[in-house]
């Protein structure tokens, strides 16, 4: 673990900054500027403005890898043009809606219309800025991190059913209704299974959930919870085979149907950047963060940023192992939909649950563990 | 991925007693896809390679077991027309029997100035690509081609002009080597000796010059017949080297030439 924090470097830019700044300025102004607060609000804006930029970038990313993905699962190539092997696509086609005309139907809602796209883009990528990627990636070591995470991941139901009322459209409304009524049905199951890894960690922080598998990851302990995990966030990302809010074939293009040019593009990003949290949470919770197993060769584990590089690399993986499921699988219909979130997910993360207080009961976590720590 | 709900009355019979099947093997065909084209998906990049050519065919020909493999050209695939200019003889027969009239007659470099030389101009943006003129080119130098591309930016781009067609022919593409042969017993050009007025109009828009202007007799008028002022001559055709392009029946101001079948 270093001791330089994504914080602490922000922190001695902003300081940089600023005492260069100062230098053209008369005595007073130099110690207002230099002063400890306005050192710390600039660096808090560099720090978020990282967070963004990071997020955003990996967002586009994961829009590319999902495209290139895709295409191999159809037997196609994907976006190949733009740039070396299609990278710079989503940039391009991200400027073409940035181009276009945003407009209102005009029997919608102005208000909820307009601030749904924000709103849902904003919580969306909050959560990044509490997600550790690293040690010291995030601003601080909040107690409950995971707790707040999921909270304002389970935002979004709102402000989806904020902007298909608001829409005044039969589409967006059936949308947005589906929608709710899927992200409520699965966020039990979500939670459940998370408590599972939370008795096993013994704390609700993501740090210390990733500093305690350390020596063991918790995906072979809780397979069970895994599995619940893993399907409750694809219904909550509302991906295939879960993509009910926005299914193509019946509703045009879900609540998201009267949403043109750069507010889609926020509705689009907003959800690739819950894609990439969902990753990123199963990585943080069940395979371990940015730890590595022993056997691998610390030539592998040691250069700079190696944390954060692996735990892209393994956040990338589980987003691939989402792409597969969409290459394969029917959409459901939405009785099945809330079948299965309801008489079968949470009975399976109850008995996670069970099962992960056994584990910890039985103190047989070295025998059930089977991925040994680059600690040792 | 997690056990799926109980099948609904409905489903076809023999999933219902193994739902997690409706899960595996999904995943298991979408995994072999991957795996099989992770090295080279079967696309092919169309601009930067090409179905016929054969690093991309080969092995699909040899598999099907058929004469000509997947992606391959067919010999009498009908596409840009080429053209040798040297050897056209602008007997207008393509023109006649466009049934889509995009065929122009343009003159080209190369005649007299008495007789300019004319070549097809081919509109695509008309053509429908029936080869009835590369059938009807009775010397063979307008023949199609197995070029397939023609788009184009501007409708003017798709008149593909007379040294357009002569560079498609310089090209050396494979071309359509299947042409409907002129039927032996085909009507012959006749001449009706007493109207004809000897004004060697036949024979000099003639485009094979087969058409000789021979001396006949002069006859005597009986008293009291009108006979029309006339050249004591009457065209022969050499019948071995008409081509039956119909250019002298058209040009005869007496309309004394016609199609028909010698004794």
């Amino acid at each position: 673990m270093s001791t330089i924090t994504l914080f602490s470097a922000s922190d001695a830019i902003a300081a940089f900054l600023l005492a260069h700044i100062a230098y053209v300025f008369p005595a007073p102004v130099k110690g207002w500027i230099t002063s400890g607060d306005v050192v710390l609000g600039l660096a808090s804006l560099i720090f978020g403005v990282i967070l963004l930029g990071a997020s955003m970038i990996n967002t586009i990313m994961l829009i590319w890898w999902e495209r290139k993905l895709l295409g191999r699962f159809m037997d196609r190539r994907g976006a190949m043009h733009v740039g070396f092997a299609g990278l710079l696509q989503n940039f391009a086609d991200g400027l073409k809606l940035f181009r276009k005309d945003t407009f209102r139907p005009s029997k919608a809602d102005s208000l909820g219309f307009w601030m749904s796209p924000t709103a849902y883009m904003v919580t969306s990528v909050v959560i990044f800025g509490i997600l550790p990627i690293s040690t010291g990636w995030n601003g601080g070591s909040l107690p409950l991190t995971l707790l707040l995470a999921l909270v304002i991941f389970s935002f979004a139901p709102l402000f989806i059913f904020l902007g298909a009322w608001a829409s005044n459209n039969k589409y967006a409304l059936i949308g947005g209704m589906r929608s709710a009524a899927q992200m409520i049905a699965y966020e039990v199951p979500i939670l459940l299974a998370v408590v599972a890894v939370v008795v096993l960690s013994g704390s609700f922080n993501l740090t210390t959930i990733v500093l305690e598998q350390r020596n063991y990851w918790f995906w072979a302990p809780l397979f069970l919870a895994l599995i619940v995990f893993l399907t409750g966030m694809l219904a909550e990302m509302e991906r295939i085979p879960f993509d009910l809010p926005e299914a193509e074939a019946e509703l045009v293009e879900g609540w998201n149907t009267e949403y043109g040019g750069m507010l889609f593009a926020f509705f689009m990003l907003a959800d690739y950047v819950r894609y990439l949290v969902g990753s990123i949470l199963v990585v943080l919770l069940f395979l371990g963060g940015w730890t590595l197993p022993t056997y691998v060769p610390s030539a592998l584990t040691s250069f700079p940023l190696a944390g954060i590089f692996w735990f892209m690399v393994k956040a990338y993986l589980v987003f691939g192992g989402f792409v597969w499921v969409r290459a394969s699988l029917p959409r459901i219909r939405t009785d099945q939909l809330l079948r299965l979130g309801w008489m079968r997910m949470v009975p399976l993360a109850l008995l996670s649950v069970v099962l992960a207080a056994l584990v910890v009961a039985a103190h047989c976590l070295p025998v059930l563990g089977c991925v040994p720590s680059m600690g040792g | 991925m997690a056990e799926p709900a109980p099948s609904p009355p409905g489903e076809a019979p023999g999933t219902e007693e193994k739902p997690l099947l409706w899960v595996t093997r999904p995943l298991a065909t979408a995994a072999r896809q991957f795996a099989k084209s992770l090295w080279r998906p079967s696309t092919v990049i169309y601009p930067f390679e090409r179905l016929e050519d054969p690093k991309f065919r080969g092995e699909v020909a040899v598999a099907s077991g058929r004469p000509i493999g997947v992606g391959e050209i067919w010999d009498n695939y009908r596409g840009v027309h080429a053209l040798n200019i040297n050897t056209c003889i602008s007997c207008n027969l393509c023109a006649f029997s466009c049934p889509d009239v995009c065929i122009e007659m343009v003159t080209v470099p190369g005649g007299d100035p008495k007789h300019p030389k004319k070549c097809p101009q081919i509109d695509y943006g008309k053509c429908s690509f029936c080869g009835f003129c590369s059938d009807a080119c009775p010397e063979g130098c307008l023949s199609m081609t197995t070029r397939y591309e023609l788009t184009a930016h501007k409708r003017e781009e798709m008149v593909y002009s007379p040294a357009k067609m002569f560079e498609v022919y310089k090209s050396k593409l494979p071309m359509n080597p299947i042409r409907v042969e002129r039927p032996k017993n085909e009507d012959q050009i006749l001449l009706d000796p007493p109207i004809c007025i000897g004004c060697n109009a036949c024979a000099r828009d003639c485009p094979t010059q087969c058409i000789t202007m021979l001396d006949i007799p002069k006859t005597t008028p009986k008293p009291g017949e009108k006979v029309p002022k006339r050249i004591w001559k009457e065209p022969v055709i050499n019948d071995s080297d008409c081509v039956r392009c119909g250019t002298c029946i058209s040009v005869c101001p007496k309309d004394c030439l016609f199609w028909g079948t010698r004794q």
